[in-house]
């Protein structure tokens, strides 16, 4: 809004147009300001993690701090396996749960609930989850694990799957099913072998994108998972992630931490953006 | 000719849920190797009658039947009925084409593994005589993997019925199957009805009254849920005993 003596010596079509112009600058300065700080971000990222990218990075295990040389290949490994096995358990509940709400319990009460429910999960502090599985699964075995790590990151991805799962099933049209029905096939065919087919791409999409989701996770590592500077395989007992060796080396007083920090940094990044990529390609190139 | 029923419909009420009372005391018979059309305005219940035939209406909860549609010796309204195996043996082909996301062969060959059919070979020979059938083979037997959102809407509308064909059904119901068809495309599938009489029984509903004329041997008249007239296609149309029939086959209304 204009001040008074302002408004008085101009025409009403004047005042509109300053208004107009006032609201494009004021918009364009916030998208530019949002903007700034996610190039300055990536760049940063990309300037500093292209430096530290070495081979060694991902074939040695880390060394004594203030020896040179020595790379992630533990967290590397840990951060796939950690992950991979979240998918694993994950993606089933999520794509089963996601069939429940937009088949069998279709129009309920209960499934207007549960996809409220999941609508808040999706929200949840990460952390508040790493705490939680700290209670269930590492303080009463009393030691950090992997499992716990994967179990944490597999209830966030649960609603994410579950609720991509359950819209892309209701896009697909009820007189698919009926053709379906039609010709004698019981429920669960309709469902695995045409409704699925109809919205596979759609499935697909939530799937990738709930990974990127949860690859670039600390918080809830933390609490689990922990970090373990030898190269493991053992999901029982604490095993190294990515993100929590970016938080812990970071943090850390030596150089080549920091280093290794920023490839680490580096090479998350751009695994969560080719994922994301990949995942809003499939639905440009599906919903074209 | 002896002249064979292969549906009889006794005192048929049906209530959606809600309460609505769509269907009220329908009596009819609908023989054997003939076309039955259903013909009426706008909501006077003749979809709702053609989705009884096959129990469509189990789909969604509150649904309610009453009275009886023998099939043959059963009644299709008992609860004991297995609605796959009916489903099987009474076909239906919707308004808009419902091609499966698969491929031209994947979708005929559907029904033909939902019935138990395995061997490569048998798939192959079973879909090859449904696209015949349908009329369909001389236009995709060289694009057999491709997929079927590939054909243009009437192919699409073949394909499906050629699917319904490939699990051998003794009835087919359409649901205004050509509404969405060109000119072209919609006379294609009407002479295809005419040859496949000779087979299975037809019962199509149809907002096209020109169409019910040309291919129906009988035709049955609903409003408001209730049967008008039911007669022979030919009476219907030039000397309709009820007054709302001639009213509605003249465009009087509708």
């Amino acid at each position: 809004m204009l001040p008074g003596f302002l408004k008085g010596s101009m025409t009403r079509e004047q005042f509109r147009k300053a208004e107009g112009f006032t609201a494009l600058v004021l918009s364009t300065l916030a998208a530019l300001l949002g903007l700034f700080w996610l190039v300055f971000i990536l760049g940063d990222v990309l300037v500093h993690g292209i430096k530290a990218l070495n081979l060694s990075l991902f074939v040695n295990d880390p060394v004594p701090p203030g020896v040179d040389g020595g790379g992630l290949r533990n967290a590397f490994v840990g951060q796939l396996i950690i992950t991979i096995c979240a998918t694993l358990i994950g993606v089933p509940i999520g794509v089963l749960g996601g069939t429940f709400l937009a088949e069998y319990a279709r129009g309920t009460k209960t499934a207007r609930l549960i996809s409220i429910l999941a609508d808040i999960m999706v929200s949840v502090p990460s952390i508040v989850i790493g705490t939680f599985i700290y209670a269930i699964l590492v303080r009463p075995i009393g030691h950090f694990n992997g499992w716990a790590g994967a179990i944490a990151l597999a209830i966030i991805m649960v609603p994410v799957v579950l609720r991509t799962t359950e819209n892309m099933l209701s896009l697909v049209p009820w007189t698919l099913r009926e053709a379906a029905f039609a010709l004698g096939a019981p429920y669960y065919k309709v469902i695995t072998q045409v409704v699925y087919r109809g919205a596979a791409t759609g499935i697909l999409t939530g799937i990738l994108l709930s990974i990127a989701r949860v690859a670039g996770e600390t918080a809830p590592l933390l609490f689990t998972s922990f970090n373990n500077s030898f190269f493991s395989l053992n999901m029982n007992q604490p095993i190294s992630s990515l993100t929590v060796t970016i938080f812990q080396y970071a943090m850390g007083p030596y150089d080549n931490w920091h280093e290794q920090a920023w490839a680490a940094a580096f090479v998350i990044t751009i695994f969560i953006l080719i994922l994301t990529i990949t995942g809003r390609l499939i639905i440009r190139w599906r919903y074209r | 000719m002896l002249e064979q029923i292969e549906l009889r419909v006794k005192g048929l009420n049906f209530y959606y849920s809600g309460g609505i009372h769509a269907l009220k005391q329908i009596n009819l018979q609908i023989h054997s190797n003939q076309v039955t059309a259903l013909i009426g305005p706008s909501g006077c219940g003749k979809t709702t009658l053609l989705r009884c035939f096959n129990r469509m209406h189990d789909l969604y909860p509150g649904n309610r039947y009453e009275g009886a549609i023998h099939f043959v010796k059963d009644d299709i309204l008992s609860p004991d009925v297995d609605l796959i195996s009916l489903r099987s043996r009474i076909g239906m082909v919707f308004q808009k084409p419902t091609p499966f996301p698969m491929s031209i062969f994947d979708n005929i060959a559907y029904g033909l593994k939902l019935k138990g059919t395995k061997k490569r070979a048998d798939l192959s020979e079973l879909v090859e005589k449904a696209l015949h059938h349908a009329a369909l083979w001389d236009e995709v037997k060289d694009k057999l993997n491709a997929s079927a959102y590939d054909l243009s809407g009437g192919q699409q509308q073949r394909l499906v019925i050629a699917r319904a064909l490939a699990v051998k059904p003794e009835v087919l119901l359409f649901d205004e199957p050509t509404s969405a068809l060109d000119p072209i495309s919609t006379a294609k599938i009407e002479e295809l009805m005419e040859k496949l009489k000779k087979e299975i029984t037809i019962i199509i509903v149809t907002h096209n009254m020109q169409q019910a004329a040309r291919i129906s041997d009988r035709t049955g008249f609903m409003m408001l849920g209730e049967l008008i007239e039911f007669d022979r296609t030919d009476k219907i149309f030039t000397a309709p005993s009820e007054k709302l029939t001639e009213d509605y086959v003249t465009g009087r209304f509708g």
